[in-house]
């Protein structure tokens, strides 16, 4: 069967247990990317979220929270458990967080995003099994569904898949 | 502390020509790495350092002195609580009070294992302090912005005091 | 069958840190013990034994190197896999724990996920005995 592209947008977040399917999520610069696969029942989630904290503008997270990490990734944990998701077999990856000038000027938003998903994270139980994030590379990740397998694309490099290094640090490896 | 270590020789922290470079490194790593939060050098304004929660750690060895370590009131919940992984509101008074010593231990252990790799080293239990303002000469400080307060930061060596009886 | 896991660390905080890494490890986690410095670790111990032993250095009474010393000077504590989980990360202390029988030494700052792959590492050996 064919497999199909779920594209996720900026400040965007997709759920889906369709083995068929591809969670797929361009152009993170300093945004970061959430990555979570329930290895059993197969529900698969991507948020893209551009900002840590809501408090800046409430209004907005009330609107969107998927632009903001502390309302983004709770409500996407909310997503994946109602589609049949279990919390704590998550598989969860990051991507993004790089450090680029965005266009307030405010610097190290990316290492700020990135730090702002650990903290969440933590506080929610889910250690992180894979992370290609920093630099100052955009990234494109993809999430097979059926597999839970996940690559990252550098810049204009090779994609390479995301998996766990035994050595501490998380690394992309290459395919 | 351990009577078969060296007697060390006095010496300054500014007399350490990497210390200050090493201090803002480990701080920032130690803050990210186990607080989740960034850190970044910023100027000495010390208005608040009279309401702070501050920690004093000692170190003998190789080297003895003292490391000083000041958070601001506002800072601390948000600090306790990312490391704990705790919301802030389930915080006790202990519990901010140990996440404050324990990070004061952890960056005086990092800070002088950095600086000096190849010494001996052993340090006091950390303990929760008023802050104080030493002498600029010989000590090293710095102050740090977090998105939610301050921290500072103080070194100083000190002359060694005679080997004691065992704790 | 779970692991027996004993922490030994002065800090109270640091041991809650700990503790929440192994639940979250995937480890099956029996029994989490604490200690505050060696000498009640080896009051513990006494008591009954556990498939790991996680021990800072800096401690009030006895030390952990002392208490690694202790341990490798026991025909069966010396079985037990011990790793140190320290913010004293000098080159010489590292060796000399090492040499005494310590199986990891992590030094702080660590993230969890360092802690989680430390302790599979560890575990993951194969001759770990359970409690």
């Amino acid at each position: 069967m064919a497999v199909s592209s779920l594209v996720v947008g900026i400040s965007d977040c997709k759920v889906t247990r369709d083995a068929n399917s591809v969670l797929v999520t361009y152009a993170l610069g300093s945004c970061i990317a959430v990555a979570m696969h329930d290895p059993v029942s197969k529900v698969s989630g991507l948020l893209h979220y551009m900002l840590p904290e809501s408090a800046i503008d409430s209004k907005k997270a009330a609107q969107n929270p998927f632009m903001f990490a502390d309302t983004g990734i709770p409500s996407m944990l909310d997503a994946l458990k109602a589609a049949g998701g279990d919390g704590k077999r998550m598989i969860v990856r990051l991507a993004g967080g790089a450090q680029v000038l965005d266009s307030q000027g405010v610097f190290q938003i990316g290492k700020r995003n990135y730090l702002a998903a650990r903290r969440i994270l933590w506080k929610a139980g889910i250690l992180i099994a894979g992370e290609a994030v920093g630099g100052d590379v955009s990234r494109t990740t993809r999430l097979e569904v059926s597999t839970g397998r996940q690559w990252v694309r550098e810049g204009g490099g090779v994609e390479r898949e995301l998996v766990r290094n035994s050595k501490g640090p998380k690394r992309t490896e290459q395919a | 502390m351990h009577p078969e270590l060296e007697t060390p020789e006095p010496q300054s922290m500014d007399q350490e020509p990497a210390a200050s470079e090493t201090i803002q490194q480990v701080a920032a790593e130690v803050l990210e790495t186990m607080f989740f939060t960034a850190a970044e050098v910023a100027s000495c304004e010390h208005g608040w350092l009279s309401g702070a929660s501050c920690a004093r750690i000692r170190f003998e060895g190789s080297r003895c002195g003292e490391m000083l370590l000041g958070v601001s009131v506002q800072a601390v919940d948000p600090i306790a609580a990312s490391f704990l992984g705790l919301d802030p509101m389930a915080l006790t008074d202990a519990q901010r009070g140990q996440v404050i010593q324990e990070l004061s231990n952890i960056l005086c252990g990092a800070t002088l294992s950095n600086l000096w790799p190849e010494s001996k080293l052993a340090l006091s239990s950390p303990e929760l302090a008023a802050w104080q303002e030493w002498p600029a000469s010989g000590a090293l400080h710095r102050c740090f912005a977090i998105s939610e307060g301050m921290l500072a930061i103080s070194v100083r060596l000190i002359p060694a005091t005679p080997p004691a009886a065992s704790r | 069958m779970p692991y027996s896991v004993l922490i030994v660390d002065d800090s109270p905080v640091m041991r809650s840190f700990i503790k929440r890494v192994l639940g979250l490890s995937g480890f099956e986690v029996g029994e989490c013990r604490e200690a505050g410095n060696g000498e009640e670790a080896l009051r513990q111990l006494s008591a009954q034994r556990v498939d790991i032993i996680l021990t800072d250095i800096n401690m009030p009474g006895m030390n952990g190197e002392e208490l690694l010393r202790r341990l490798c000077a026991d025909g069966v504590l010396k079985t037990i896999p011990t790793v140190v989980i320290s913010t004293d990360a000098t080159n010489e202390r590292m060796v000399r724990m090492i040499e005494l029988g310590a199986r990891g030494y992590l030094s702080k700052p660590f993230t969890p996920e360092t802690l989680r792959e430390e302790l599979e590492r560890v575990l993951g050996a194969g001759d770990a005995s359970r409690a």
